[in-house]
C-alpha cells in the first residue's frame, strides 16, 4: 500500500492506496505545529491498517513556495563570475552581488583564469555584511566547475561555518541569470526544509512507518526525501504538479484534457496532452523569478468563485482581485459564486442573499436577476476558455531547432474538461460546451493532489555531454566532470555511460529496483572540424526512467506496465 | 516602436548539412546556440523567441525558377529557413515586433532566380522569398537590401537587377580574391534599374575603420535618400578577422555597431563559417544591437592581443570608389541610359554562371522589355550543364510585380509560344507576379503545373 500525503498551506491531504483502489482518505487543517498535523492524518487513514504493509510514502508541499513567496528566509549574498556577455548591470538581484572576473567558454575552457585578488575581496564584502549564506555562479559553469568550485574552497578556508551553494550542482543546463536564481533560492531555503523534511520523518517514526519515503517535483517525477535536502528547490510547485498527476490517475487513459483548478481567487489551467501532463519549455517561474527549476506547464488565471464582480456605467465587470467571501455567504460584494446560486448551480449560501447581489448589480442596467448571472457566467467563462485557447496555441509556438521537430508540429484540441477545486462543478458544462469537450469531475477529485503523490513514479535523469577533443565528459545532474577514458569514445559508448551513470544515481536514492524501462530523450552528435579535418565529436544524451504515473485509479487495481 | 520587442527565429537546423566536413554543416550554429542561451537572452523583456514556419513550394516557385522544379531544388530545411524569415516579416509588418533577426541556416545570397543547383552554399534566396512575399501580401513596394557578408551578394543582385524598387547595397572583399569573382563598382543595376545596384569591393585586409566609412558615408545616405519602406540587412559574419574563408579584419564590436546605425527591419544571417571564434560573438550583438541592449561588454576572447592597422594606400582607395559611387547616385536619374545599354524593344545580355557547390556550368541569355510604363517582363533561355553530357534547358519568362497590361499580355504569348513550339527547351515556366501565378511545362511529359497563391488579405 502507498501513502500520498499533500502539506498545503491550509489543508493536508492523505490518501492509502492499495493498488489502484483508494482505501481512505482525510483533509485535516494545516496547523503551527506540523508534527501533529500529520500524525493526525496518518491516523486517521491507518485506522487498522499495520504500519509494516506501507511499501512508500510520497509527498508534495507548498511549503517551499510558500517560503519563498512571503520572503520568509535569510539573506543569501552573491558571488558572480559572468565574464563578457550583458552589462554587469543585467545582473541585479535583491541581495549583495560581488562580481569575479575569470572567463570560462561555451566549450568550458579557460580563457581568463580566476584572479585570487577579486575573489578574496568579495569574501570580505560579504563578511563585513554578515552574510552567512552564499551562491556562486560562474557563466558557462556547467562546462567547467573549476572556478567555482575554487572560489568555494577560498571562502571555506576562512569561514568554515558558511553554506555554500555553487551553481554547477544545482542547475546544469545554460542559461546564467536562471542558474543565479535556482542556486540562491535554493541556498535561501535549504534549512527551512530541512526542518520540514524532518517532521515528516518524525511522524513516520512515531507511527512506526519505516519505508521508503519520496517527495514529488515541479515535473512529475520523484526524489527520496533524503537527497531532496540538498535541493529544495526543486520541490517548489511540488503541489500543483501532484494535483495534475492526480487527475491523470483519475481519467481515462490517453486523453487529451484541460485540467481546472477554480479556487477563490485563481483558476489554475493544466494540460494533459494524449494522457501525459505538459512539461513546460522553460524553467519555472517564481514569483517573477525565472529560474531553471523544470515544471509541468501550469497557467494561473486571476479569476475565481470569490472575485469582485461591479457595474461600471453600463457594464458589468469582473475583478481580479477578492475583498471576502460571496455575498451568499456574508461577504460584502457580489460574486460569480453568487451568480451560480441563482441559477442553482451550487448548494452554498444563502439564495435570498444571491439574489439580492444580483439586484444591486442588475439596478442600474434595468435587467433581471436572472439575466445578471447569465452574464456573470458568460464572463467567467470567456476569461477562462480564452486562457484555455492561448495556452494550447503558445504549446504550439514554441521554438524547435530541428527539421523533424517543426515538420512534426500538429494542432491537437483537448476532448475533455476536467473540474477540480470548490468551484469548478457549477462552471464546467458552460466551459466544456464552449470548447466543444466533455466535462468531467473525477471522484475523489478533492484529494487529487494527494493521490497525485502516491501513483507519482519514481524517476531519474541522466544527461552527458562528451567533448572527444578536449577528451573530457560533463554529468549535468550531477555536476560531475571528468576525463574520458574509454577511447575512441563514440555515441553508443556515450549511451551506455550514462546508462552506467544513471543505475549509480538509482542505486544512491535507493531506487534500482523501482527503474523500470531506460528512455533516451536525447542523442546529438557534433562532428568539430578545424582546418577541415574532423578533430572530435561533442557528444549530447540523456537517459531517464519513465516519468509518470504507477496506477489508474478506478480500473481494478490494473498496474499501467501490464 | 518604443516598447516593442526584437524577434528571433532561432533555427540552427541541428540536423541538416551539405556534407559530414562542410563549413555549412550541423556544428555551425552550436556555440551560437549555447552563448545566447547561457546569456539568457531570451528570457529578456526587449526579446522575443518565434518558431519557424515552413515556406510553401508557391512561395519558392514565386521567386526561383527551379530546374526541373522547386521540390528537385529544395529540402525541408530550405523551406524553414525561407519560412522563418517570413514569418518574422510578418509579425514586423503586423506590428507585432519592432526588428527582428533571422539567426536561419542554410543561408540563400548567392542563390540566383534561376536555380540549377547549390551555389556558394545556397539554393534558395531567403531574402528575395521574404520580398516578394510582402509585396504580395502587404504591398509592401520600396526595399533596401544591405549585404554585408565578405562575399558578393550576387544572387541578390541578379534576382533584382532590374528592379527600381530594390535598393540593394553589397560591400565585400574584392571579387577578384574571392568567390563568386564578381561585385565590382561598375556593376549597377539594368537600364529599368539604373543604380539601384551598388557594389564596394574591399581590398583584402581592411578593419572596423573601413566597414563603418562605408557605412556613414555611402551606406547610410544612399537609404536615406531612397526612403525604402523596409529594410533588410543580410547579416553574413565572414567578415570576421578569425574566419576562414575571407580574409577581412573586422569586429563584433564593428557588427553591432553597424546594425545598430543601419537599424533594419530585419537582419538575415547569410555566411560566417568561423564557428567558435566569431559567430557566436557576432550573433549575440547582433540581436543586442537590435534589441536596444548594451553590447559593449561582448567580445571575442583574444581581441585584446589584435591590434588591426589600416593600410593607408588601400583605405584611400576605397575613398575613391566611395566618391564615384555617390556621384553617380547624386545624378542616377540624369544618367543617359540610351547611351549606356543601348536603345530598342529589349536590353539583352549574355552571362555565365558557375555553380561551385555542384560543379554545374550554367549558360544564360537574359532579355528585358524596355517598357516606359513598368520595369518590363523578362526572358531567360538558361542551359546547364551538368557533366558527362547531362544537360538541362529552360525557358524562362517573369512578370514583375507592378507590370502594365501590355508587358503581361505579351509576357504570356511569349510562353504560349514556347509551349506550343516545344523545342529547344525541356522546360517553359512562367511567373505572374501580378497576379501571383505560376506556370511550369515539362515538354518531354506534355505536361502544365499551375500554382496561386492565396488571394492578398486571405
Amino acid at each position: 500500500m502507498y501513502i500520498g500525503l499533500d502539506v498545503g498551506g491550509t489543508y493536508t491531504d492523505a490518501v492509502l492506496l492499495e493498488k489502484g483502489r483508494v482505501k481512505s482518505w482525510t483533509k485535516v487543517p494545516t496547523r503551527e505545529d506540523l508534527l501533529n498535523s500529520l500524525l493526525e492524518a496518518f491516523d486517521k487513514i491507518m485506522r487498522g491498517v499495520p504500519a509494516d504493509l506501507i511499501k512508500r510514502v510520497v509527498l508534495s508541499t507548498t511549503m517551499i513556495t510558500n517560503l519563498i513567496a512571503e520572503k520568509k528566509y535569510d539573506p543569501v549574498g552573491l558571488i558572480l563570475l559572468p565574464g563578457p556577455g550583458l552589462e554587469n548591470s543585467h545582473y541585479r538581484f535583491d541581495t549583495k552581488t560581488c562580481i569575479v572576473g575569470g572567463v570560462i567558454d561555451y566549450r568550458g575552457r579557460e580563457v581568463v583564469p580566476l584572479p585570487e585578488g577579486d575573489v578574496d575581496s568579495a569574501i570580505r564584502t560579504l563578511a563585513g555584511l554578515n552574510y552567512k549564506k552564499v551562491a556562486v555562479v560562474g557563466k558557462f559553469s556547467s562546462r567547467n566547475n573549476k572556478h567555482e568550485k575554487e572560489v568555494c574552497r577560498r571562502i571555506q578556508e576562512s569561514y568554515i561555518d558558511w553554506q555554500v551553494e555553487m551553481g554547477h550542482e544545482v542547475a546544469g543546463q545554460l542559461n546564467f541569470p536562471r542558474r543565479v536564481m535556482s542556486t540562491l533560492l535554493n541556498c535561501a531555503t535549504r534549512d527551512k526544509y530541512q526542518f520540514f523534511a524532518q517532521s515528516v520523518l518524525a511522524a513516520l517514526n512515531s507511527r512506526d512507518i519505516s519505508c521508503p519515503v519520496y517527495i514529488l517535483k515541479a515535473d512529475g517525477g520523484t526524489m527520496p526525501l533524503n537527497t531532496s535536502l540538498s535541493s529544495p528547490v526543486e520541490t517548489i510547485f511540488s503541489g500543483p504538479a501532484a494535483s495534475i498527476l492526480g487527475v491523470q490517475a483519475l481519467i481515462p487513459p490517453g486523453e487529451t484534457a484541460v485540467i481546472l483548478d477554480i479556487g477563490g481567487t485563481t483558476t489554475d489551467l493544466a494540460l494533459i496532452l494524449g494522457g501525459q501532463p505538459l512539461l513546460a519549455s522553460k524553467g519555472a517561474d517564481v514569483f517573477g523569478h525565472m529560474t531553471h527549476v523544470s515544471a509541468l506547464a501550469v497557467k494561473s488565471v486571476p479569476v475565481g468563485g470569490d472575485s469582485v464582480v461591479e457595474c461600471v456605467g453600463k457594464e458589468l465587470i469582473l475583478l481580479s482581485e477578492r475583498v471576502g467571501p460571496p455575498y451568499c455567504l456574508g461577504g460584502p460584494m457580489p460574486t460569480p459564486t453568487d451568480a451560480l446560486k441563482v441559477l442553482g448551480l451550487t448548494k452554498l449560501g444563502n439564495m435570498k442573499k444571491a439574489n439580492e447581489a444580483m439586484k444591486i448589480l442588475g439596478k442600474p442596467l434595468g435587467i433581471e436577476t436572472w439575466e445578471v448571472a447569465a452574464r456573470i457566467m458568460m464572463m467567467v467563462n470567456d476569461t477562462i476558455t480564452g486562457e484555455i485557447k492561448n495556452m494550447f496555441e503558445k504549446w504550439e509556438q514554441e521554438p524547435a531547432y530541428r527539421v523533424w521537430e517543426v515538420l512534426q508540429k500538429k494542432r491537437v484540441r483537448p476532448n475533455t474538461v476536467v473540474g477540480v477545486g470548490g468551484a469548478a462543478s457549477g462552471f464546467m458544462p458552460m466551459i466544456a460546451a464552449t470548447l466543444d469537450c466533455r466535462p468531467l469531475i473525477p471522484p475523489y477529485a478533492q484529494v487529487a493532489n494527494a493521490i497525485g503523490a502516491a501513483v507519482a513514479r519514481p524517476t531519474l535523469q541522466v544527461s552527458l555531454r562528451a567533448d572527444t577533443e578536449q577528451g573530457i565528459y560533463t554529468l549535468l545532474e550531477e555536476g560531475y566532470q571528468g576525463p574520458i577514458e574509454d577511447k575512441p569514445f563514440n555515441e553508443e559508448k556515450a549511451l551506455r555511460l550514462a546508462e552506467k551513470w544513471l543505475h549509480k544515481r538509482a542505486k544512491k536514492y535507493g531506487l534500482e529496483n523501482d527503474m523500470g524501462e531506460v528512455e533516451v530523450t536525447r542523442r546529438e552528435v557534433f562532428n568539430m572540424v578545424r582546418d577541415w579535418v574532423t578533430s572530435g565529436k561533442l557528444i549530447d544524451v540523456s537517459v531517464q526512467t519513465k516519468r509518470g504515473i504507477l496506477h489508474y485509479i478506478g480500473t481494478g487495481g490494473g498496474n499501467i506496465e501490464r | 516602436m518604443k516598447g516593442k520587442k526584437t524577434g528571433v527565429i532561432f533555427f540552427p537546423a541541428f540536423d541538416w548539412a551539405i556534407s559530414p566536413t562542410h563549413p555549412e554543416r550541423e556544428e555551425r550554429l552550436l556555440y551560437t546556440r549555447d552563448q545566447i542561451f547561457e546569456e539568457g537572452l531570451m528570457d529578456l523583456p526587449q526579446i522575443a523567441e518565434y518558431p519557424p514556419k515552413l515556406a510553401t513550394i508557391h512561395d519558392i516557385a514565386r521567386v526561383h525558377f527551379c530546374v526541373p522544379r522547386v521540390q528537385s531544388q529544395v529540402t525541408e530545411a530550405h523551406l524553414i529557413a525561407a519560412g522563418a524569415t517570413m514569418s518574422l516579416g510578418d509579425s514586423i509588418i503586423q506590428g507585432e515586433i519592432k526588428n527582428g533577426f533571422s539567426i536561419v541556416r542554410p543561408p540563400g545570397h548567392h542563390a540566383m532566380r534561376v536555380v540549377h543547383g547549390n551555389r556558394g552554399f545556397c539554393n534558395i534566396n531567403n531574402e528575395a522569398v521574404l520580398v516578394d512575399y510582402l509585396r504580395r501580401r502587404y504591398g509592401i513596394c520600396r526595399v533596401a537590401i544591405v549585404d554585408s557578408d565578405v562575399h558578393h551578394g550576387d544572387g541578390t543582385q541578379e534576382i533584382f537587377y532590374h528592379d527600381p524598387d530594390v535598393l540593394f547595397i553589397s560591400f565585400h572583399q574584392d571579387g577578384r580574391t574571392i568567390f563568386p569573382g564578381t561585385g565590382f563598382a561598375h556593376e549597377l543595376g539594368g537600364p529599368q534599374a539604373y543604380a539601384r545596384t551598388i557594389n564596394i569591393p574591399l581590398p583584402p585586409g581592411m578593419t572596423d575603420t573601413t566597414f563603418h566609412y562605408v557605412a556613414d558615408n555611402l551606406v547610410l545616405p544612399l537609404i536615406n535618400d531612397f526612403k525604402p519602406d523596409f529594410i533588410i540587412n543580410s547579416a553574413g559574419q565572414d567578415n570576421h578577422y578569425t574566419d576562414p574563408l575571407g580574409s577581412m579584419k573586422f569586429t563584433a564590436r564593428g557588427y553591432a555597431d553597424f546594425t545598430r546605425k543601419l537599424n533594419p527591419h530585419l537582419a538575415v544571417l547569410e555566411g560566417g563559417y568561423a564557428i567558435e571564434t566569431a559567430l557566436p560573438y557576432i550573433n549575440m550583438s547582433i540581436l543586442m544591437a537590435l534589441a536596444g541592449i548594451d553590447y559593449s561588454k561582448v567580445r571575442e576572447p583574444d581581441i585584446d592581443s589584435c591590434s588591426f592597422k589600416e593600410n593607408p594606400d588601400r583605405f584611400a582607395q576605397v575613398q575613391k570608389t566611395v566618391e564615384e559611387l555617390l556621384d553617380i547616385w547624386s545624378r542616377r536619374d540624369k544618367a543617359d541610359i540610351e547611351k549606356i545599354f543601348g536603345s530598342g524593344k529589349f536590353y539583352q545580355r549574355k552571362k555565365h554562371i558557375y555553380y561551385d557547390t555542384d560543379y554545374i556550368e550554367e549558360e544564360q541569355f537574359e532579355k528585358v522589355r524596355l517598357c516606359g510604363s513598368c520595369p518590363g517582363y523578362m526572358l531567360i533561355e538558361s542551359r546547364a550543364d551538368r557533366g558527362y553530357g547531362e544537360t538541362a534547358r529552360v525557358f524562362a519568362v517573369s512578370i514583375p510585380f507592378n507590370a502594365c497590361q501590355d508587358c503581361q499580355m505579351e509576357a504570356y504569348n511569349w510562353y504560349e509560344e514556347a509551349v506550343n513550339k516545344k523545342k529547344g527547351c525541356d522546360f517553359v515556366q512562367m511567373q505572374d507576379k501580378s497576379t501571383d501565378t505560376c506556370l511550369s511545362f515539362d515538354i518531354s511529359k506534355n505536361q502544365e503545373w499551375k500554382s496561386e497563391g492565396p488571394r492578398p488579405g486571405v
